[in-house]
């Protein structure tokens, strides 16, 4: 690929106009012990919009998935989602640490697809996508069953529902992984690297279904990959991550022909992109 | 008052004279069962289906039978037979058979674990097959079943005082004996549970300590 | 023979009690020694350490003869519930323990990402995999207590080897038939849990693969 090819996109408008965002990382910082994993980052997701984090390995992209997911707490700064703190409630006008009731509440809004998938093995790939419908939200088993079938139709996966996930190749279980976050409805979706633990020849169809999820335009998504010709075709933005900062960030077309900083241009260089550095 | 000091060390020296047999027991014990365990664990894999079948079902039985009972049989059916030995001995001679099965197992799980090219490279150096086993198979074999082995170790240790059953004076039947002298058990066997705890608890940690060395210099 | 068969009766009745009690038991300690404040995990692994370490023999003396002396008689057959109940609850909580501790990380946080309380990751998500790694070990502590019910002729109580060495006494001529048939028994009554643990073991793991 040569940096001046123009990339065709299906949609360029990002629908950001006169919106509220609908996450807003700010001033996040976190440390394991003594090493700061990120400092000081702000970032902020639209309604909608597709944002692709790309950056060497242990820059932090991870971790930033993960603050967001509750699965790891921030050391210092603020997240807020759909207009509500997440790790902060207010009490008397003023921020404390929120309790595990509140993150319930707000946790409702995201939902992540792993790395490596993390199906629940003893339950069949149906009963995976009906399980929380059921008993976080208090869907009927009826409702559902009834959408857990779309959503694995949309996928690609209905001939598998009564299969258990050991069955499945990686490429199909993270299909099922998708379609199992995707019946809780979040506003915004989170995936990290969510092709990397995958033989080659099954990247390519669980892309292609994010590629149609993201059609919709219906949520938000965040995007941690390492595949740059995917990051180019379907995000809005795309940030660079790198030391724990965001170095660099704008439309995919700006960033990886003509990345502004040098850490970008090598790191592109890296993946056989050559931004024209200036 | 429920507990009397100056009773408890009055009696301590009276329970830690016998101390010996109890630890006797437990060392001689463990050395007949991992004797006969990886004698077991060879005739299990033996290319014979006979003695490997027989050894199987031996193994079985004796594992899924009381070793309290086993004991008995032997105390009292040996005699029988002519066979006479103390009451120690056969004791030892019980429960070294007894976990002799289980330690056949864990020998078996130690074999197992060594990679299939090590058996291939020791072929291709043309090791005799004894040499095969002491000089290369056994030596992998058994370092990551050490631990394992000192937990049967501390089982075993805590399966003495059935020994009483059959006559043997250890910590658990001097106790028994002291209290029906005094009327008073209270002292006494709190003391030998306090034996119990106290050296299986510390061989515990050790045996913790010896896993993560072995597991570090891997 | 006959004598013996009847011996059996409470002998089983033993194992089945003493494994419920202890099953109990294990959860309980298992969850106390994972619980989130220090002073339940403490308390916990004390009371597990405690019946690990002390012997089962010594535990059944102890309630035997040392419990009446502070004012407490129970009926012989309670002791011997109570002492393989606590000794085999105190292995049986390691078991769950470490069943627990053995269903991946990622498991939890597909839970948390699914915004299930932790209540329900518990029941619905990992409970259900530690209990297929739990059987085994299981069905080998309850092979385990019923080994250890033949103790509890030590306290008197009339159970299956007690019988046994009641009848050798009157028939010493009958020892080789006495005790090889009480072992024969015993086998008889641990051979069928072995295979039905291990039939519980097949089906449980029913579609992992
Ligand atoms: N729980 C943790 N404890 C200690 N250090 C951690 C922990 N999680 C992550 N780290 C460290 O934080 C740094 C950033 O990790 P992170 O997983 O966010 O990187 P990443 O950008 O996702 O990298 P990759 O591309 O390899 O996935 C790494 O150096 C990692 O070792
Ligand atoms: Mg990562």
């Amino acid at each position: 690929m040569s940096g001046s090819e123009v990339i065709e996109r299906p949609d360029t408008e990002a629908p950001i106009e006169g919106k509220e965002p609908i996450v807003r990382f700010e001033k996040i910082s976190k440390s394991f012990g003594e090493l700061d994993v990120l400092k000081e980052v702000d970032l902020d997701l639209y309604p909608g919009e597709r944002v692709a984090i790309i950056g060497p390995s242990g820059s932090g992209k991870t971790t930033m998935a993960r603050l967001l997911m509750t699965l790891e707490e921030p050391t210092d700064g603020y997240i807020e989602v759909d207009g509500r703190q997440l790790w902060h409630k207010e009490v008397n006008g003023e921020l404390v640490k929120a309790n595990e009731k509140h993150l319930h509440e707000v946790r409702g809004d995201i939902g992540m697809v792993f790395q490596h998938f993390h199906l629940f093995p003893h339950m069949t790939v149906l009963k995976n996508l009906m399980e929380a419908p059921i008993k976080v939200k208090g869907q009927t088993k009826a409702k559902a069953r009834e959408e857990a079938l779309a959503m694995l139709e949309k996928v690609g996966m209905v001939d598998f529902a009564d299969q258990y996930p050991a069955r499945l190749s990686g490429g199909q279980q993270q299909r099922v992984a998708i379609a199992r976050a995707l019946v809780m409805h979040p506003k915004v979706m989170l995936f990290d690297e969510p092709t990397s633990a995958l033989d080659p020849e099954t990247v390519g169809e669980v892309l292609e279904v994010i590629k149609e999820i993201a059609k919709d335009r219906e949520m938000a998504m965040m995007l941690i990959t390492h595949e740059m010709s995917f990051a180019r075709d379907i995000a809005d933005r795309i940030a660079f991550f790198d030391e724990g900062k965001i170095q660099e960030q704008g439309p995919p077309a700006k960033l990886l022909n003509n990345p502004e900083t040098e850490r970008l241009g090598e790191f592109l260089n890296r993946f056989g992109i050559d931004g024209n550095h200036g | 008052m429920v507990w009397d000091w100056k009773y408890a060390l009055d009696i301590l020296p009276g329970l830690l004279e016998v101390a010996p047999v109890t630890i006797l027991a437990t060392l001689g014990a463990f050395a007949v069962a991992l004797i006969l365990g990886l004698g077991l664990a060879f005739a299990r894999r033996s290319t014979n289906r006979l003695l490997s079948g027989v050894t199987h079902a031996v193994v079985e039985f004796i594992r899924s039978t009381p070793p309290f009972v086993q004991l008995f049989f032997l105390f009292f059916v040996m005699p029988q037979f002519g066979v006479t030995m103390s009451a120690l001995m056969t004791g030892i001679l019980g429960l070294g058979i007894h976990y002799s099965t289980f330690l056949s197992e864990v020998y078996r799980a130690g074999i197992d674990s060594v990679e299939k090219g090590q058996w291939e490279a020791a072929t291709a150096l043309n090791f005799t097959p004894r040499q095969k086993w002491m000089r290369i198979i056994l030596p992998q074999a058994i370092r990551p079943i050490i631990p394992v082995m000192g937990n049967y170790l501390i089982t075993l240790f805590k399966e003495t005082p059935m020994l009483l059953g059959i006559t043997v004076v250890e910590m658990l039947s001097q106790a028994q004996i002291i209290g029906s002298q005094s009327f008073r058990y209270t002292e006494p066997v709190t003391l030998v549970g306090i034996f119990f705890l106290v050296l299986s608890y510390g061989a515990s940690l050790l045996v913790k300590r010896l896993e993560i060395r072995l597991n570090v210099h891997r | 023979m006959k004598n013996l068969l009847s011996g059996a009766v409470p002998t089983i009745q033993l194992t089945l009690l003493g494994a419920a009690l202890a099953f109990l038991l294990s959860f309980l300690g298992g969850f106390g020694r994972l619980s989130r404040f220090t002073a339940v995990r403490g308390v916990s692994g004390f009371i597990v350490e405690f019946f690990r370490g002390t012997s089962l023999l010594v535990q059944l003396f102890w309630l035997f003869y040392v419990l009446p002396f502070m004012g407490i008689r129970l009926e012989s057959g309670m002791v011997g519930l109570l002492a393989l109940g606590f000794n085999y609850g105190a292995y049986g909580s390691e078991v769950v323990r470490s069943a627990i501790l053995s269903v991946p990380q990622g498991q939890h946080e597909a839970g948390i990402s699914l915004n299930m309380t932790s209540l329900q990751r518990m029941r619905y998500i990992i409970l259900p995999q530690a209990f297929r790694t739990m059987i085994p070990s299981f069905g080998n502590l309850l092979i385990e207590l019923l080994k250890g019910t033949a103790l509890v002729s030590l306290v008197t109580i009339p159970e299956m080897t007690f019988e046994a060495l009641a009848m050798r006494t009157n028939d010493a001529q009958y020892t080789l038939e006495i005790f090889g048939w009480l072992l024969v028994i015993y086998f008889a009554i641990s051979y069928p849990l072995t295979m039905l643990m291990r039939w519980t073991e097949r089906r449980f793991s029913l579609g992992r693969l």
